[in-house]
Formats: structure tokens, sequence, C-alpha cells
């Protein structure tokens, strides 16, 4: 019984897991993924982009899992896991490299002079007890003046001459400098990381800001006051003025802008006041003409004063 | 050379607004080429754009001059017209006055315009209003203010004065030295 052809009709309605292609598929199982270098087909492309779609994607899951059941295997509990192998495409860092330390002042310092760093042991060689001690921290070498069951004494000290508390005092004094130094450094390096305003510098400008307006305060607007000796001059705001080269179409638009305003702002304006047409008699003028330039007002009180005048000599 | 501030612009703006009214529009939005108001040594210059980029090469006090000069600020903040603006004013002018041929050479030599000389005026042209000055032949001569109303000046006397003198095309020849 010859069973090849039903053996090729089988094989024909399930396609083959191999899959080839003229540029072998690129599989990267550790990231599950696929790449497909081959030139896109034209004609299967233009003739039906769906199936097209499809048929390359079957393709290339086709790769995967075949590739997948060519790692080896562990047995669990779970069912068998593929042990994935070291990825190859190379993928750049989630996150930014971590910024260098800024360098603290001694740090700058020490560059700016070529000091190279001498690495200190944390313990130190004690010649009386011939072991290594603690240069700090647990039974430290700094404490140990301070704690000796006996010390000496200056031949000419005071009464109260304490060698443990000058000692302890010279090592309180080295750890508070250090920490002073330290936050110094912190400050600086905020300051110069971000743009956000330190309040000392803040205070500083609010304390010119109120100086300079206290200068002008004066009756002679501060021209004529007593200068004091290192007073700095006063600075003006700068002025600042457009550039020259901006685009016309934003200087057109700025000068139409103005226009319209400054037409709006003067219909505001209008108080004509509505006369009856007679024209022939400028008002303002003939007032101006017989009160020789006073005006109306100076006029009006003129006239009231003569009038009081006149009533009081009848009386 | 640089671009007016917004104030300067208001009062450059209001002093052409008073000869051209809402003419002003065209200077600013010109249909060919863009054009632009640049300040340089005080005077105001209304220059198309191309040129001015030409002259922001050349050094501050090299340069004389660029376009046509409208006028010139003075200390005190106030915009003064020179005769050089005339050709634009003349093109958009709302209110004109024509004076007779035997008025002209008065006018020329930095007088005002007096009745006996006034040709034909702008109906309805109000008091205190710029206005262009031409001869009878439409040529023009120069602008002033107007001293009455056109419905005032009927009743008025030959030689009072009826447009206040500003500029004249005269001023190109005695103010040769300090006009440019």
């Amino acid at each position: 019984m010859d069973v090849s052809s039903i053996l090729a009709s089988h094989a024909e309605k399930y396609k083959s897991i191999t899959v080839e292609k003229a540029n072998p598929l690129e599989v990267d199982a550790a990231y599950l993924t696929v790449t497909d270098p081959n030139p896109i087909d034209v004609d299967s492309y233009d003739n039906d982009l769906e199936e097209h779609l499809q048929s390359l994607a079957r393709d290339g899951t086709q790769a995967l899992i075949s590739s997948l059941f060519q790692l080896p295997i562990n047995r669990s509990d779970d069912g068998p896991l593929a042990q994935l192998p070291a990825p190859i495409a190379p993928l750049p860092r989630a996150k930014h490299l971590p910024k260098p330390k800024p360098p603290t002042k001694w740090e700058q310092f020490a560059a700016a002079k070529g000091i190279q760093h001498k690495k200190r042991d944390k313990k130190e060689w004690d010649e009386e007890r011939q072991e290594w001690v603690n240069r700090w921290g647990r039974d430290g070498k700094n404490r140990q003046l301070e704690e000796q069951w006996i010390t000496e004494v200056p031949l000419h000290a005071d009464i109260d001459h304490d060698p443990r508390k000058i000692a302890r005092d010279e090592r309180k004094a080295r750890v508070a400098k250090n920490q002073k130094q330290q936050q110094g450094n912190i400050a600086r390096a905020q300051s110069s990381s971000s743009a956000q305003p330190q309040p000392r510098e803040e205070r500083k400008k609010d304390i010119d800001r109120t100086l300079s307006s206290a200068r002008v305060s004066t009756a002679s607007m501060g021209r004529f006051d007593k200068k004091l000796e290192g007073e700095k001059k006063m600075r003006g705001v700068k002025r600042k003025f457009d550039s020259n080269e901006q685009g016309g179409d934003s200087e057109r638009k700025n000068s139409l802008a103005l226009l319209s305003k400054m037409d709006s702002d003067s219909r505001k304006m209008r108080t004509r006041p509505s006369s009856g047409g007679d024209e022939t008699v400028n008002v303002r003028k003939a007032v101006k003409f017989v009160s020789k330039g006073k005006g109306a007002v100076a006029m009006g009180k003129e006239a009231a004063s003569k009038k009081k005048f006149k009533s009081g000599k009848r009386k | 050379m640089r671009p007016l501030t917004e104030d300067e612009s208001k009062t450059l703006f209001t002093k052409l607004a008073n000869y051209v009214g809402k003419n002003l529009v065209h200077l600013i939005d010109r249909p060919d080429e863009p054009y632009c108001f640049r300040l340089h040594k005080d005077r105001v210059f209304y220059v198309s754009e191309s040129s001015m980029r030409l002259a922001t090469s050349v050094a501050r006090p090299n340069l004389v001059s660029m376009g046509i000069c409208f006028g010139k600020f003075s200390k005190s903040g106030k915009f003064k017209l020179h005769i050089t603006a005339l050709d634009y004013l003349a093109q958009y002018a709302k209110f004109k006055v024509w004076i007779k041929p035997n008025g002209e050479m008065p006018f020329l030599y930095g007088n005002h315009v007096v009745k006996a000389h006034l040709g034909r005026i702008t109906e309805d042209t109000p008091e205190h209003q710029g206005v262009v000055v031409y001869s009878m032949n439409d040529t023009p001569l120069g602008f002033g203010v107007t001293a009455r109303s056109t419905t005032e000046t009927r009743k008025l006397d030959p030689t009072a004065i009826i447009v206040f003198h500003q500029a004249d095309v005269g001023e190109y020849l005695r103010d040769e030295d300090t006009l440019f």
C-alpha cells in the first residue's frame, strides 16, 4: 500500500515547522524577539496586505517557538520551563548613568594643586599596647588623651587646669568644624546644580532692594545725601529693546495691534459735548479771551466777589 | 538702529494719524514688501525690511540714513515730522489744502497760510487737524495744522491765518545741514 500520497496531502494541510527564507530570521530568545531582515515582497504586499502580514507573523512566531523548543528544558511542578540564553541585542539603559558626585572644596583644591589622595587606614599601630587600634570610634586613638588614667600637667598650670577637658574640647571642635565644612559642601553642590534660589541669596536680594529704595527716598531723591565710604554707585535698570531682526510678520502684527488699541482707546475717551450745532462760537476760546486766560472758574469767582462788594457798599 | 518701543510707536502713530487717519494701516501693512520703523540717532526711518537687514551690517557711527526719514524724537520725547515724510503723507492724506500760485512762495519760505492765499480746502476739516498743503496743480508743498475749521474760515478776513506752517519743501534748502 502506497501511503506517500496520503502523507503528502496531510503535510500540505499543516505548514512545515521549519521556516525557510532567503535571509534567515534573527531570533533573540532571551527577549522572545524575532527580527525579519528580508526585504518586503511587493507583490503579496500589494495583493492582500492582511494576508501578507499574517503570513509574516506566522513565520516569525513559528521560528521563535521552534527555537524555544531547542533550548535546554527543566522539569518543574508548573510544567516544563525552558532556560533562556543570554540576550543578543544590546538594549539601552532604562535610567541615566549616575551623575558624578560634586567635588568638595578640598577635592577642588587638591585637584588644582595636584595633591594625590592617600588612603588612610582605619586602624593605627599603637606602640605601647603593641597592637592595631581604631583611629576613631570604639576605643579610638583620638580619645586616648582624655581616657588615660593619668595625665601630665604643665609646670605652672592653673588650679582648674583640666587636661581631659581641654583634649575633649579640642576633639569636639574638630568634629564641629568638619560638620560645618560638610554642610558648606552640600550647600555649594545644591546651589550649583539647581537653579532654585537659595534663601540666603534671596535675603541678599531683598536687602539690596530695600537699600536701593531707601537711598532714593529722601527729599532730593538721594542726590545730595552724604556718601558713605565704600558705598557703591546705584545701578539702574538697563533698558531692553526688541531685537532688530525679528520676523517682519510679528512686528507688523504688533504695530497693527497697537493701532487698534489706540483706536479703541480714543473712542472710549471721546467726550464731545453735544452743543446745539452752533459751532460759530468757540466757547473755549471765548471764555479764554474774556477771562484773559484765567479760565471759567476764575471768572465766576471774580464776578461773585464784585457783586458782594457792590451790595456791601450799598448798605 | 533699533525698533521703536511701544511708547515711541504710540507717539509716532498718533502724530501720523493726525495727517493720514485710518490710512496709517496702509503704511504698516503693505502688500508689496514688509516695511518697518527703525530708530537711529533719535530719527525714525521708514525702511523696507530687506534694506534694514542690509543696514544692520553698517556700524552705528557710519550709518547716516536708510529708507525714508519720517522725523525725529525730541529730547523730551515728542515726535517732530520732517518734510521728508511728505511723500507718504501726501499719498494718504485725509484733509488737504490747495493754495493759490501767489501764496506758494510765502509758504515755501516758512510762513503760515493766510486766507487770501487759500485756493481750496477739504470740506468738513475740523480745527487743529493736520493737513497737507498742495499747489493748485496738485504738487505737495508741505504740511501744517488748521487754525480754524472749514465753516469758520468763510467768515474770516483775508489776512487771518488758516493753516499753521509745520514743514515745507523749502526746508530741503534751508535746513540742508540739520535735516538729514
